[in-house]
């Protein structure tokens, strides 16, 4: 496997913040790879996936993504990378209500100027199982109709890595899981995977490596397949019980 | 009542931009609004202040210098007028000053008092020996004479110098640009100035109270039937000339009315606008501020604060700019009555406009702000806002199907999101597209217009001919030039139609006349004598129509006449006759002309063709390039209408520009998720500009037949209020790629105005936007 994301002591210190939002983390993720990125509120863990997308730049250090230093890009080459190399699964969904989910699927795909994207995108939502909306618009669709349709937009043009923020955040239990099997189907395809998420049971049930962060700093990076740990010895470090 | 202001203020400072909008808005219709008010307040009282002044006549008539005088000095008791001056001695009078030679009505008179026509000298003094002669201000102005110039009267063979002596503003004849002008000399020095065929006798009438028109008509009708056939030449009253000098104010607060209007109506539209989308995105707001303690009638109080504030101020400054830029216009009118003219302003008057100017704007405010106040709180909090438009879809699948870029066909989508907001943005492109076409189409009316009364492009050169030389002498001059191609030879009779008072002047032409570019409205020109064409006033007081024949009088005899064409010429307010001379062939003594209009061959030299004729005949012929200037109360309407054009353009931008950002900080959500999905800070802005676009152009295509029928009504309006009506050419003053250019500029102002709330959008900081989800 080759890298794909590489944060070199990587600093982010929003404006009128004391201390950064990241402190110095360093930190690659490979091809292929189901990685979960588990911290409680505040943590950074949003901020980190944030770098990652080019939504937002570091204050110091770096971020390449694909051998792509994204500081050195512009706004308009970041938007070209993102379209190009991202896709991004919210946690409200953030669809585009006046549009309808085909529509919204073939989004990043027509941004692209890719105008025979449309089979794709039937096809991504016969997988996704939501075929038959393909024509309502978001606001007549559950949840998790929404978030898989979500997953179909960021999907569209077929990224090298798929960052999800808290998925499941705004779905009921049974929805949310099934948005993360289909998650976990996408990763045994191939598909990188950057998972965000407070859910520690969630992270270790369908990542294989889990990094927690707390107060900015990466304090914990397992892979559970590699190194063996426990399950609980995650959920251990993010808890309130492994603090001394 | 505090925490209303403190909320609304802090709101304020929070939304600088809609302030703006709001304030310069309201500041452009207060002014136009105030301009219009202060004008129409102002448009009859000032001449009817210098009318009393004067103590001007009611009613001026020209009698045949063969009337005997003792029957004139009857005549004040035939009409019942309560006092009268004259009978005045009056001949038609031409004279040389530097290169140009000028035609006034001399009128014998020994001083500018007496119980009626009380002359208001503004420079100088009045004449007190035979070579002193007197002007009106407004010829002098216009002409560049002054006091102590020399003038060398050329119709008469002993050529006198008179030196001018003074200036009189008389109100009792239009503005020299409108008309011919009187000039006075002592009594005793009139007979040697006469010619036979250009002097008469000249009375002036007043009368108690002000007559009607009617009432004058039927003095003159009295005056003919007392007095031998022919002796009346002709007629002037008091509402002809009031109607002169008071159309192109009459004009102005016309058109400023309703352009005033207009603006208004573009305000209530972007104010109703504003109100909704701030209620609209301000959910959370509302529903906190009702938890905390707010009644639903504070709720909408500060919304329509929020709004009302910045209309005060603009309402404050606009008012006494709008008086201010009516000023200069005022002081023109002032000006050419002879009226000192002092800064006018009415306190009364003001208050009224900024009462009503903040009702119109409160009520526009308040109606859209009570949804605010009758939102749940509870539903109002968990909502945050209300539920983004959605709209445009079919516009949006459309434009899709076009394939048009992604970023186009989401901006298309978004133009028409709320149908509301849309429609009202719509109606300010409308009325700013609109007027501006009116802008671009009057002056082209009025050039047109003006190029047939002057012969523009049909006539080069004029020449006049002194009395003292022959017209025959005139003609072979001219004849044999080489460059002279055509020469139509103009002279004038008054003639009496029945059903209309006063006489009417003629224009008899001798030679190819249909080529001078006269306008005819209905039928055609004549083609044989006795055939006639006249402007609608004078078809309608007369009650002719094209077909009809009358019997006309001229110097007492009769002549038969046929209406064949009506024609616009705004001279007299619509009250002339175009003929053959040779119709007036049986009229003696016989007419003959004394203007000529020479059309040069393609490519003369016009000015060396006027220096040799001129030299020909130095003091009898005034030869000069035919004047196709437009006159300068045509040119104050042009430069009104440029300015409300421009005036509602920017509030038609203010429009768009503003629905644009209620838009764009609407959907601030979407277009981080869009920016999160790889839309570029280009495409961001491509997708505010079509929208932009797509308003205008839709409010644009709208706004061509509205501002057409408009140009279409105006035109005859001011056609009618001249005494005419339109001629066809002048509604079609645009061409067919005009009228697809003009909404299309419309779109690229409404694409420009979109670049701030484009960049904007661009600059959406994704992680900001959807972190505070």
């Amino acid at each position: 496997m080759s890298e794909l994301v590489r944060l070199s002591d990587t600093t982010k210190v929003y404006q009128g913040g004391m201390t950064g939002a990241l402190n110095g983390v360093s930190l690659t993720v490979e091809e292929g790879e189901f990685t979960a990125v588990m911290g409680p509120s505040g943590s950074g863990k949003s901020t980190l996936l944030n770098l990652i997308a080019g939504l937002d730049r570091p204050t110091s250090g770096g971020v390449t993504v694909g051998g792509s230093d994204l500081g050195r890009m512009g706004e308009a080459a970041l938007a070209r990378f993102r379209r190009d190399h991202i896709g991004f699964v919210f946690q409200f969904f953030h669809l585009l209500p006046n549009l309808t989910v085909l529509e919204n699927v073939l989004i990043p795909a027509q941004l692209r100027s890719r105008t025979s994207a449309e089979a794709r995108g039937r096809e991504l939502l016969e997988q996704l199982g939501i075929a038959e909306v393909a024509n309502r618009y978001p606001a007549k669709l559950s949840g998790g109709q929404q978030q898989r349709v979500a997953i179909a937009r960021a999907l569209i043009n077929q990224p090298s890595l798929l960052l999800a923020d808290e998925p499941t955040g705004a779905l009921d239990t049974r929805s949310g899981d099934q948005v993360m099997e289909l998650l976990m189907a996408l990763h045994r395809q191939g598909q990188t995977i950057l998972l965000v998420t407070h859910d520690a049971k969630l992270a270790t049930r369908y990542a294989a490596r889990v990094i927690s962060v707390l107060d900015g700093k990466i304090v914990d990076d397992a892979r559970l397949e590699t190194a063996e740990r426990a399950a609980a010895d995650v959920i251990r470090v993010r808890g309130e019980e492994a603090r001394p | 009542m505090i925490a209303i202001v403190v909320k609304a203020l802090a709101d304020l400072r929070r939304r600088r931009v809609q302030a703006a909008v709001i304030f310069l808005t309201v500041f452009f219709s207060m002014v136009a609004g105030t301009m219009a008010v202060t004008l129409m307040s102002q448009t009859r009282d000032p001449y009817q202040a210098a009318f009393d002044k004067q103590r001007g006549a009611h009613l001026q008539v020209s009698y045949s210098a063969t009337t005997d005088p003792q029957l004139l000095a009857k005549t004040p008791a035939t009409i019942g007028s309560s006092s009268f001056g004259g009978p005045y001695l009056v001949t038609n009078i031409q004279f040389k000053f530097g290169d140009r030679k000028f035609f006034v009505d001399a009128i014998g008179r020994d001083n500018p008092g007496g119980p009626v026509e009380v002359l208001n000298v503004t420079s100088g003094r009045w004449a007190r020996a035979g070579d002193e002669i007197v002007l009106t201000r407004s010829f002098a102005e216009l002409n560049k004479v002054s006091v102590g110039d020399r003038l060398k009267i050329v119709s008469v063979a002993q050529t006198p110098t008179l030196t001018v002596v003074g200036e009189v503003v008389d109100i009792d004849e239009g503005s020299a640009d409108l008309s011919s002008q009187h000039a006075w000399v002592v009594a005793a020095a009139a007979p040697a100035l006469s010619t036979p065929d250009s002097t008469y006798y000249l009375m002036d009438y007043r009368f108690t109270g002000d007559p009607t028109s009617a009432q004058l008509q039927g003095s003159i009708d009295r005056l003919r039937e007392s007095l031998p056939p022919g002796s009346i030449g002709g007629s002037l009253n008091y509402i002809l000339v009031r109607s002169i000098f008071n159309i192109t104010n009459q004009i102005l607060t016309g058109v400023l009315g309703a352009f005033s209007v207009f603006a208004l109506a573009a305000t209530i539209a972007i104010v109703a606008t504003l109100v909704t989308g701030i209620v609209i995105s301000a959910y959370r707001e509302i529903g906190i501020m009702k938890a905390i303690g707010f009644m639903p009638s504070q709720v909408v109080a500060v919304f329509a604060l929020q709004i009302i504030i910045p209309a005060l101020v603009a309402c404050v400054m606009g008012i006494p700019v709008g008086t201010l830029v009516s000023q200069p216009l005022l002081a023109n009118s002032s000006h050419a009555l002879g009226l000192a003219y002092e800064p006018t302003f009415s306190i009364g008057l003001d208050l009224l406009l900024l009462a009503s100017g903040l009702v119109v704007v409160a009520v526009a405010a308040t109606l859209p702000a009570l949804r605010a106040g009758l939102l749940k709180p509870i539903a109002a909090i968990s909502k945050a806002s209300a539920p983004r438009g959605t709209g445009g879809r079919r516009l949006r699948s459309a434009a899709a199907r076009a394939r048009l870029p992604r970023a186009v066909v989401l901006g298309i989508g978004d133009a028409f999101a709320r149908p509301l907001r849309a429609a009202l943005t719509l109606v300010t492109v409308l009325l700013g597209v609109a007027t501006v076409v009116v802008a671009i189409g009057l002056p082209r009316s009025f050039l047109l217009i003006n190029n047939s009364e002057t012969g523009a492009g049909n006539y080069q050169v004029v020449v006049n001919r002194s009395s003292a030389y022959a017209d025959a002498d005139v003609m072979r001059i001219l004849s044999t030039q080489p460059e002279t191609a055509r020469v139509v030879a103009v002279g004038g009779q008054n003639v009496t139609v029945p059903g209309v008072g006063a006489p009417v002047g003629t224009r008899l032409f001798r030679g190819d006349s249909s080529r001078l570019g006269y306008m005819v409205i209905v039928g055609r020109w004549y083609s044989a004598p006795g055939e006639v064409l006249a402007p609608a006033a004078l078809l309608h007081d007369a009650h002719l129509k094209i077909g009809d024949s009358f019997t006309g009088t001229a110097n007492g005899q009769t002549l038969q006449l046929r209406v064949v064409g009506e024609v616009y010429d705004i001279n007299n307010l619509g009250h002339s006759l175009f003929m053959d001379i040779a119709t007036m062939g049986s009229v003696t003594p016989a007419v003959e002309p004394y203007e000529y209009d020479v059309t040069l061959a393609p490519g003369a030299d016009v000015s060396g063709y006027l220096r040799r004729v001129a030299a020909l005949e130095p003091d009898l012929l005034d030869v000069h390039a035919s004047d196709t200037s437009i006159i300068t109360p045509v040119k104050i309407i042009d430069l009104v209408l440029l300015i409300i054009a421009a005036v509602l353009a920017l509030i038609g931008v203010g429009g768009i520009f503003n629905t644009l950002l209620l838009n764009t900080r609407e959907r601030i959500q979407d277009t981080a998720t869009l920016k999160a999905l790889g839309m570029s800070p280009r495409q961001v802005m491509l997708m505010v500009a079509a929208a932009a676009g797509l308003l205008a152009l839709v409010g644009g295509l709208i706004a061509m037949p509205l501002g057409l029928s408009l140009h279409h009504l105006l035109n005859d309006v001011i056609s009618s209020s001249a005494g005419n009506d339109t001629p066809p050419a002048a509604y079609g003053v645009f061409n067919p790629l005009e009228l697809v250019l003009i909404p299309l500029l419309g779109v690229v102002v409404a694409v420009a105005a979109a670049l701030i709330p484009g960049r904007w959008a661009a600059r959406t900081n994704v992680v900001e936007v959807l972190h505070s989800e």
